[in-house]
């Protein structure tokens, strides 16, 4: 892997993430997304490891809940938070597509 | 001015019990003391409101535990409800919680009173707290230095002795290294031992909650205080309840200590070896065996834990989209509009690295080629671990490479931040737990730390090391002049 | 139209009978009040962690069970990463790496020949909450964010609208007797996308995939990939490509409607829930969760068969659960199958529609239904009878007998009799009888009247037709 990516790597690297880069910090990140990639691209040398894996530290089955108790919040309490709604509604822009 | 806070949590309880001082004097003298350190940055948002009301609502109770009535900050990423927690980012500046995290539960349980959410790294994905969106938090022991992060506003304010109790959270040491950056104790807890209900997640399988205090038995008090199993994280291990003091003040002798090679390698500095060495002295003049040891591809975890935590962290965060709560853009064109802007204008640069970087990792053929190759070898060196557990009772090492930087240093090196926490990053992918301790200080007057750390569910064994160390160094730990000390 | 040989291969979605959600205590509701049925876990807010609900754990085992999958015995779930609005977290929690089951089938008849459509696999997730689309906006309701589904997708094996529609008819039947889900397409309890390509010859490559999304209704299942059959096929003898696309079924156009052509690869970012550990399955828990599974449709049908239940019968008790499984608890009672069958079809079901009751809300006994099918066999209660108690049958406490001593029937079931009152109206009624012989069936009727007057109604009228003729034939 080269030290810099393309605009495009960093692009589509954003576009994943869905934040927006602007047009004067391309550059910048080219360059600090490069240098990371870089060095993790390092462990392509890591050999002789076994095939376990572990998705999380912890030993134990999981726990199942009981389908029954229900503990539900205040819509209004929801609604305090929410940027923007309609009546009980969380309102976004129109989505086509669907 | 009162100086209650200076003692002991013991001497504090006695006062409390014995009805001497109510916890509003605790309360107010803790708000003093904030005020005369406000400097130093270290809160992001006070509770001044509901500490006094809860202080006095404690007066016509019993003082049932050593920790009732007793001040205690929150690192600002563990949710606190109706009272904000913004994990130091502009997408949450505002954001009200409508629960309580679990641990937030249990302190309550104990009555101990909520001061404040201190500063940190925004989204705890840092170490030097100085990606927080209010500003660098600042060492008591000198204000051009950082605290380390990303538990760094939780170091600050137990360091600078505004309360004797905070929590932290550790994903890759963030607890462990601002400890040591600020002379205080710091425990990152077995993976299970405190629940992470509430807890702004970072890397799930990394995260953990841990408490930050002046000495080794308060930090085992608090411990037993957040512990236990919590129905609302699967993730957290149900054990028969233990006093994590219980060991303190036992003799050592006979005490078989690990050190691993890497830990005393060129990448350390000298005058932190030579601390080091220090107290191998003092172990082996106590009776305990020190070897040097090796383990596993640790070298590499660094550099697998990123792959981890970053992978996280982009999925993780990807619920900050200005829909149902946070920063949202102001009038989307669409819903593109909407995550892009509210992302982009919310989150501060290194966050959008760093899920930039992860999100990265998980696509296409990278998941194969780096995700599940982490998970692999981060089996290889938790076993690693566990193998050496099954000859030496504890394993020790510096904490930290190096002392705590000049805030001012430039911070453009995106790598820059992982070399300081390779120490500290192992034990977070085995999973064990691990406490640094203060150990001396530099030439330049800053506090070294020391590693502690243990097999599964050990905390106790590290306590009784580290309170075997802290008493025999006898070390002043108050800053600022040793302004609260005569 | 050139011939083409389609595959077309089925993902369904069904929610899951449970009381809450999948990874909170919510309520798992349909039809309340917009985000009032949520709490901080539906809402993917900051520091909440999922709590898997054991419910959801043992339906999905039952579902492999009656689906013929095999059963993971270690799993988990995985993250499903992309960015919409009606997804919470902003990522799905499911299962990737380890369905919950693999390896099934479904057997279904086309035109009598049995088929086994196969199952790929069966994995549980949660559900996205539900979207409005106003002119400008989109109204989000987390109501359903977080309700339970199972995922259950067939290997490209179908080849018609017709095999597509039967293994829908299928499917929805076992889930329906199985208690796993109510299956309401037109609720979207049960949803059903379906994969469609053509191509020329067997060993061809698959041709360009399209997704037909938003089909209402069982029957749209078959037209839907038929019509999108028809398109695809239309297209390629014109020369004509297409890019891999969603379509929607439309059924006021009766045809597919294109809604977003796919982009090159969904890049689902997949990877292990770390919030989840694993589950294991030990064979102990998975017989103790398959015992409360009640007798599947197809074995009520071989049952029902040996009992001497018409086919016209089984087919429509198994359509009705609630009779079927009434009917089951009478399997070994020895009473008339048949005749139990038409009783449960005949008035009791017209009784339950109008009064939009289901038959455990009667008070139908065990003891009562066995007298009432046992009378009805012996004659002793005609359908003209049952008509008249049947308030009092299905609403009483009362037992037949009594009901029956209280409406004054006691048929003359007795056969010497009936026929001495047959002979009687024959030996009366000579004009009748002889215009009967000439051919006039009116004389039939009447003479049938004369009987069930004489009798003063208490003959089976079945019984007395067959007798009168018998008897008139030897004439």
């Amino acid at each position: 892997m080269n030290n810099k990516l393309s605009r495009e790597e960093v692009l589509h690297v954003a576009e994943l993430a869905k934040v927006r880069i602007k047009e004067d910090e391309l550059e910048k990140y080219q360059i600090d997304l490069g240098k990371i990639f870089n060095d993790i691209a390092k462990i392509d040398d890591v050999s002789g490891y076994d095939d376990a894996i572990i998705i999380s530290p912890f030993h134990e089955d999981a726990r199942l809940r009981d389908d029954e108790e229900v503990e539900e919040v205040l819509v209004s309490d929801i609604l305090k938070n929410v940027p923007c709604h309609s009546g009980n509604y969380i309102e976004v822009p129109v989505v086509i597509n669907e | 001015m009162s100086k209650y806070l200076d003692q002991s949590i013991l001497v504090i309880h006695e006062l409390l019990k014995s009805k001497k001082i109510k916890p509003i004097d605790l309360v107010l003298e803790a708000y003093e003391r904030i005020e005369e350190n406000k400097d130093l940055n270290l809160f992001i948002t006070l509770n001044k409101e509901e500490a006094l009301k809860e202080a006095k609502l404690l007066e016509d109770m019993e003082v049932d535990n050593l920790l009732f009535g007793i001040p205690i900050a929150l690192k600002d990423n563990i949710v606190t409800k109706d009272l904000k927690t913004t994990c130091a980012s502009l997408m949450l500046a505002n954001f009200m919680p409508i629960y309580d995290a679990s641990v937030v539960l249990k302190l309550k349980k104990r009555h101990m009173i909520v001061i404040g959410k201190t500063n940190m790294d925004e989204f705890a994905m840092g170490s030097s707290s100085r990606t927080s969106y209010f500003g660098a938090p600042h060492n008591p022991w000198n204000i051009e230095k950082v605290t380390g992060g990303s538990s760094g506003g939780s170091a600050g304010v137990v360091a600078a002795r505004i309360v004797p109790f905070a929590l932290g959270s550790d994903t890759g040491g963030s607890i462990r290294q601002p400890a040591s950056y600020c002379g205080i104790v710091g425990m990152k807890p077995t993976y299970g031992r405190v629940s992470r209900y509430g807890l702004v997640a970072f890397a799930s399988s990394l995260d953990q909650i841990g408490p930050m205090t002046r000495n080794v038995y308060e930090n085992a008090l608090l411990l037993n205080a957040i512990v236990g199993m919590d129905s609302k994280d699967l993730t957290s291990v149900s054990l028969e309840k233990e006093d994590f003091t219980r060991f303190i003040g036992e003799d050592i002798c006979g005490m078989k200590i690990g050190v691993p090679k890497y830990f005393m390698s060129d990448i350390v500095s000298i005058e932190i070896k030579e601390k080091m060495e220090n107290v191998f002295s003092l172990l082996k003049e106590a009776g305990c065996i020190v070897e040097y040891i090796d383990i596993s591809y640790i070298e590499q975890a660094a550099r697998l834990y990123q792959v981890i935590a970053m992978g996280e962290a982009s999925s993780n965060l990807a619920r900050f989209d200005g829909i149902r709560y946070g920063y949202s853009c102001k009038d989307p064109k669409d819903i593109d509009d909407l995550y892009y802007r509210s992302r982009e204008e919310g989150f501060g640069e290194e966050v959008k690295r760093r899920i930039m970087v992860g999100s990265y990792l998980l696509s296409g053929e990278n998941a194969k080629k780096y995700y599940d190759k982490a998970m692999s070898v981060r089996s290889d060196i938790r076993t690693s671990f566990l193998d050496a557990f099954k000859k030496y009772d504890l394993l020790v090492g510096p904490t930290t490479v190096s002392c705590a930087c000049d805030i001012a240093e430039d911070m453009s090196d995106p790598l820059k931040g992982f070399m300081d926490d390779v120490l500290v990053i192992p034990v977070n992918m085995a999973g064990l737990p691990g406490l640094s301790l203060p150990i001396g200080f530099s030439k330049e007057d800053m506090p070294i730390g020391m590693h502690i750390m243990a097999n599964d569910f050990d905390e106790a064994t590290i306590y009784k090391l580290a309170s075997f160390i802290e008493e025999k160094l006898a070390l002043d730990l108050c800053p600022r002049g040793g302004n609260y000390h005569e | 139209m050139s011939n083409y040989i389609p595959t077309i291969g089925i993902e369904v979605h069904v929610e899951l009978n449970t009381n809450t959600k999948i990874f909170s205590n919510s309520t798992n509701g349909y039809g309340m009040s917009a985000n009032t049925l949520v709490n901080e876990i539906d809402l993917g807010y900051p520091g909440t962690l999922p709590l898997l609900n054991q419910e959801v754990l043992n339906i999905g085992i039952k579902a492999c069970h009656v689906l013929h999958c095999k059963i993971r015995h270690e799993m988990h779930f995985d993250r499903k990463n992309y960015f919409y609005p009606d997804n919470p977290k902003n990522y799905q929690i499911t299962q990737s790496r380890t369905p919950i089951g693999y390896d099934g089938y479904v057997e279904v008849d086309v035109d009598g020949v049995k088929k086994k459509i196969e199952i790929e696999e069966i994995h549980i997730e949660e559900d996205t909450c539900k979207s409005a689309h106003r002119k400008n906006v989109t109204l989000l309701d987390f109501n359903r964010a977080g309700v339970p589904l199972l995922e259950i997708v067939t290997k490209p094996c179908m080849t018609s609208g017709v095999e597509a529609m039967k293994y829908i008819e299928k499917l929805r039947e076992v889930l329906l007797y199985a208690s796993i889900s109510d299956c309401k397409i037109e609720e979207g309890s049960m949803r059903c996308d379906c994969n469609v390509s053509i191509r020329k010859n067997k060993d061809d490559p698959f041709g360009t995939k399209v997704e037909v999304k938003n089909i209402g209704s069982i029957s749209s299942v078959g037209v839907s990939v038929d019509r999108e059959i028809e398109r695809q096929a239309a297209l390629y003898d014109k020369g004509e490509s297409f890019k891999e696309q969603t379509r929607r079924f439309d059924s006021k156009l009766n045809d597919t409607v294109l809604m977003r052509v796919k982009e090159t690869g969904n890049d689902y970012r997949y990877f292990p829930e770390p919030d989840i550990p694993y589950i294991h399955l030990t064979d102990s828990y998975i017989e103790n969760v398959l015992s409360s599974i009640s007798m599947l449709p197809d074995e009520r049908r071989e049952k029902y068969k040996q009992l001497g239940m018409s086919t016209v019968n089984i087919e429509k008790i198994i359509s009705n659960k609630s009779l079927s499984d009434f009917l089951n608890s009478f399997l070994t009672s020895n009473i008339d199958m048949q005749i139990a069958s038409n009783l449960l079809l005949g008035d009791i079901s017209s009784y339950l529609n109008k009064t939009n009751k289901s038959i455990c809300e009667t008070k139908l006994t065990y003891d009562k239904f066995i007298d009432l099918v046992q009378k009805s066999s012996h004659r002793e209660l005609t359908s003209k009878n049952i008509k008249e108690m049947l308030v009092d049958i299905l609403e009483s406490d009362k037992d037949i007998v009594t009901l029956m001593k209280e409406a004054g029937i006691s048929n003359i079931t007795d056969e010497k009799e009936v026929l001495r009152l047959i002979l009687k109206v024959i030996e009366n009624n000579g004009e009748s009888v002889s215009s009967y012989l000439e051919g006039h069936d009116r004389a039939f009727k009447y003479l049938m009247g004369q009987v069930m007057k004489e009798s003063g109604g208490k003959i089976d009228p079945l019984v007395a037709s067959t007798i009168l003729k018998r008897e008139l034939d030897k004439k």
